[in-house]
C-alpha cells in the first residue's frame, strides 16, 4: 500500500476509493450546473407577468449601479465587516479561557454557552434577539427600570440591533477557529518568555497573539463571508429597513418573480466576496507567516 | 432473510399502489395545511374513501418545483394567491377547468372566478389593524387616517406584496391599480409613518404582539387570530373597503387524478365546508350559500351579500401578476431606502 505518494497513485492502488469519491464529484457537478443556471439567468431580460425569462441582455448589472442596490452592497460589506471584528474581539478571549483554563467544569460552561446556539438554528435565534433588542424587550426594560434612559434606545430595525445578533450567530464559527489555533500554540514558547522576565501581558502580546494570527485570520474571513450569506437575521431585526444582498435576491426573486435580476445580484454578491476574501488573504499573509511553522 | 427480502419485496410494491390511491394536494404548511385537511379533505375522503397527501411550501418554492416537474406534476391540486395562479396559468401549469363538472361552482361570487384555469377558495381583506391600547385616540374610518402625524414610526407593511397600500394611495389621489403612478406622491408621503416592514406572517403578529408597529396594513385573518390569543387588537375597514385577496385554487396540468380532483374543488364549494373554513380562519366564504353564526358574519372582512363584497377594493389578479415586479420595485427604492 503506497504511504505516500500523489492521490492518483492512492487511487490506482485501491479502487474502491474511486467509489468514494463519485458522491462528491456528483455533488460538485450539481453545484456546478446550478451555479451555470444562475448566471445564465443573470444574463437574460425579465419578462413581467411570465415565469420564463426573455433575451439576452446586460442590463441587469446596469441596473446593479443604482444607487439602492449599490448602497444595499456596501452596506452587506460593513456589516460584515463589523460583525468579524466584533466576533473577534469577544471571541478571543472566551477562546483563550476555553484554551488555557484548567477547571473541567468552567470550561465546559464556556464550551456549552458558545456551541448551544449552533443547534438552535439562525431563526430561533433572532427570534431570541428580537425579544431581548425590542422597545419593550430586555436591554430596554432594565436600562428604563434602572432610570438609566428615559425612552427605550431603538435597537431593532437598526445596523446595530443586526450587527448584534449576527455577532451572536457567528460567535462559535469563531471561538471554534481560535480555540483550534490556540490550542496549537507550544507551551514551551511561553515558558521560554516567563523565564526571560516577561510578564503574563507582555508574553501574550508577543508570543501568544502573534502565533495565534494564522487562526484570527482564518476565524476573520470564515465570519466575514459566513455574515455575507446572512438571511434571517437581517430580514427579522432589520425589519426591511436593513437590508443585505440575500434579503434583496429573496425581494426580487421571491416577492416580484423578477428571478434575472436576483441571479444577477448573486453573481455579483459571489464576484464581490471572491474579491474580498482575495484581497484580505494578501493583506493578512504577512501576519500569518508570524504564525508556528 | 428470506423473509426480510420477501417483506421488502412487497413494501416495494405496496408503496407505490398506495401512492397512486392518494389525492395530492399542494398547499402553504401550518395553519392552512391544517384548515383544508380539516375541513375539505375530510369530507372529501370521508365520501369517496380516497385519503389526500400534501406538499407543503411558499408560493414561490411550490411555484418553481411546478415548472420543473412540469408535465408530470408532485401534486393533483394546488393552493395559491390569485395573481400568483396568473404564473402557473400562464405557463401551462394548470388545466382548463370543466365547471360542469364542479356543479357548487355555480354559487360562487364573480371575485372568485379569475380565470378559466383558477378559481377562488376563501377570502380575506388586507385592511388596517391596530394595538387599541397603545393607539387610543385615533380611529381609522378611512385610509387616509394612516397620514396622521401622529403615527410617525408606527406603522409596519409587508414587505413581499406593496400592492395593497400602492393601490390605496392611488385610489385616494384619484388613480387606480392601473394608473398607479398618481398615488406615488401620496405614498412618499407616508414614509415618515413606516417603522419597518415585515417579510411573513409570523413576523407581522410578532410586531404587532410586542408593539414595534402597533399599527398595520394586516392581512384580517392574522389580526383575528390574534385576537383570539387575547391580544388587545382592533381591526377597522376603511370607508373605502378593505384590499381583497382571495386565494385560488386549480388542478395541475397533466393529473392523473383529475376525476377526482374535481371532486374534491366541488367538496370545497359545499355551503358546509365553506362555512367551516370561514369559522375556523374568520375569512368569508366564497360562495353565497354559506350558512355563518351572526358573530362570524358581522367581523370586518367577512363578506356574506354581494353589496360587501363589492364595497372592497380589488386589484384585478392578473395585472397584479404584471404590475408587482414593477411595484415591488418602485416600493423598494422609494419607501423602504
Amino acid at each position: 500500500m503506497p504511504v505516500c505518494g500523489g492521490a492518483g497513485r492512492v487511487v490506482k492502488g485501491q479502487p474502491f476509493l474511486r467509489s468514494f469519491v463519485t458522491p462528491a464529484a456528483l455533488c460538485a457537478f450539481a453545484f456546478l450546473a446550478a451555479m451555470a443556471a444562475v448566471l445564465q439567468y443573470s444574463v437574460r431580460t425579465f419578462v413581467p407577468g411570465s415565469l420564463e425569462p426573455g433575451g439576452f441582455a446586460l442590463e441587469n448589472f446596469a441596473d446593479l449601479l443604482k444607487p439602492l442596490y449599490a448602497r444595499v452592497f456596501i452596506d452587506t460589506v460593513w456589516i460584515c465587516f463589523l460583525t468579524a471584528v466584533f466576533t473577534l474581539l469577544i471571541g478571543y478571549p472566551l477562546a483563550y479561557a476555553l484554551v488555557r483554563l484548567r477547571n473541567q467544569f468552567a470550561k465546559s460552561f464556556i464550551l456549552i454557552t458558545v456551541i448551544t446556539p449552533l443547534f438552535l438554528g439562525e431563526v430561533v435565534r433572532t427570534y431570541s434577539w428580537i425579544i431581548v433588542l425590542g422597545n419593550n424587550g430586555f436591554i430596554n426594560s432594565v436600562l428604563l427600570k434602572l432610570g438609566l434612559i428615559a425612552q427605550p434606545i431603538q435597537f431593532m430595525f437598526t445596523t446595530v440591533g443586526v450587527v448584534v445578533a449576527l455577532v451572536h450567530v457567528t460567535m462559535p464559527v469563531m471561538v471554534v477557529i481560535l480555540a483550534a489555533a490556540l490550542s496549537h500554540i507550544d507551551r514551551n514558547y511561553l515558558r521560554a518568555a516567563e523565564s526571560l522576565g516577561a510578564g503574563p501581558i507582555r508574553a501574550f502580546a508577543t508570543v501568544t497573539l502573534p502565533l495565534s494570527m494564522p487562526g484570527i485570520v482564518a476565524g476573520v474571513t470564515t465570519a466575514f463571508a459566513w455574515t455575507f450569506s446572512a438571511f434571517a437575521t437581517p430580514q427579522l431585526i432589520g425589519g426591511g429597513r436593513v437590508n443585505m444582498i440575500s434579503n434583496l435576491v429573496y425581494q426580487l426573486g421571491f416577492a416580484s418573480f423578477n428571478f434575472p435580476f436576483a441571479a444577477s445580484l448573486c453573481v455579483a454578491g459571489l464576484t464581490l466576496i471572491v474579491i474580498i476574501l482575495w484581497l484580505t488573504r494578501l493583506a493578512m499573509r504577512p501576519l500569518e507567516r508570524i504564525g508556528p511553522h | 432473510m428470506k423473509r426480510f427480502l420477501l417483506v421488502l419485496f412487497a413494501l416495494a410494491f405496496a408503496m407505490p399502489a398506495q401512492a397512486q390511491d392518494k389525492l395530492v394536494v399542494s398547499i402553504w404548511g401550518g395553519s392552512w395545511r391544517d384548515l383544508v385537511a380539516e375541513t375539505v379533505a375530510k369530507k372529501f375522503t370521508a365520501e369517496t374513501g380516497v385519503p389526500v397527501d400534501f406538499i407543503t411550501g411558499g408560493t414561490i418554492d411550490r411555484l418553481n418545483k411546478a415548472r420543473l416537474a412540469k408535465d408530470n406534476p408532485e401534486s393533483d391540486i394546488t393552493f395559491t394567491t390569485s395573481h400568483v395562479g396568473w404564473l402557473y396559468a400562464n405557463s401551462g401549469l394548470f388545466e382548463k377547468l370543466d365547471l360542469a363538472k364542479i356543479p357548487n361552482a355555480s354559487n360562487l361570487v364573480d371575485e372568485a372566478r379569475f380565470s378559466p384555469f383558477h378559481l377562488g377558495s376563501w377570502a380575506y381583506v388586507y385592511t388596517i389593524g391596530y394595538r387599541s391600547d397603545l393607539i387610543k385616540d385615533i380611529k381609522f374610518s378611512t385610509w387616509n387616517d394612516l397620514w396622521n402625524p401622529e403615527l410617525k414610526g408606527k406603522i409596519a407593511a409587508p414587505d413581499f406584496d406593496p400592492s395593497h397600500l400602492i393601490v390605496v394611495a392611488a385610489i385616494l389621489s384619484g388613480g387606480d391599480a392601473e394608473h398607479w403612478q398618481v398615488g406615488q406622491d401620496k405614498l412618499k408621503a407616508l414614509k415618515p409613518n413606516f417603522k419597518a416592514f415585515y417579510s411573513d406572517d409570523a413576523n407581522s403578529q410578532q410586531l404587532l404582539a410586542s408593539g414595534e408597529t402597533p399599527v398595520q396594513d394586516v392581512l384580517s385573518m392574522n389580526a383575528y387570530y390574534m385576537i383570539g390569543q387575547g391580544s388587545p387588537i382592533t381591526v377597522d375597514i376603511p370607508r373605502e373597503g378593505g384590499v381583497l385577496g382571495v386565494d385560488a385554487v386549480a388542478i395541475m396540468t397533466g393529473s392523473k387524478k383529475a376525476d377526482l380532483a374535481y371532486k374534491f374543488i366541488n367538496v370545497l364549494y359545499e355551503p358546509d365546508v365553506q362555512a367551516a373554513i370561514a369559522k375556523q380562519k374568520k375569512g368569508s366564504p366564497v360562495v353565497t350559500n354559506a350558512k355563518l353564526d351572526a358573530d362570524l358574519a358581522k367581523l370586518p372582512g367577512v363578506f356574506t351579500s354581494p353589496a360587501q363584497w363589492k364595497q372592497q377594493i380589488v386589484i384585478d389578479p392578473k395585472l397584479r401578476a404584471e404590475k408587482l415586479p414593477e411595484w415591488r420595485k418602485w416600493f423598494s427604492e422609494n419607501i423602504m431606502n
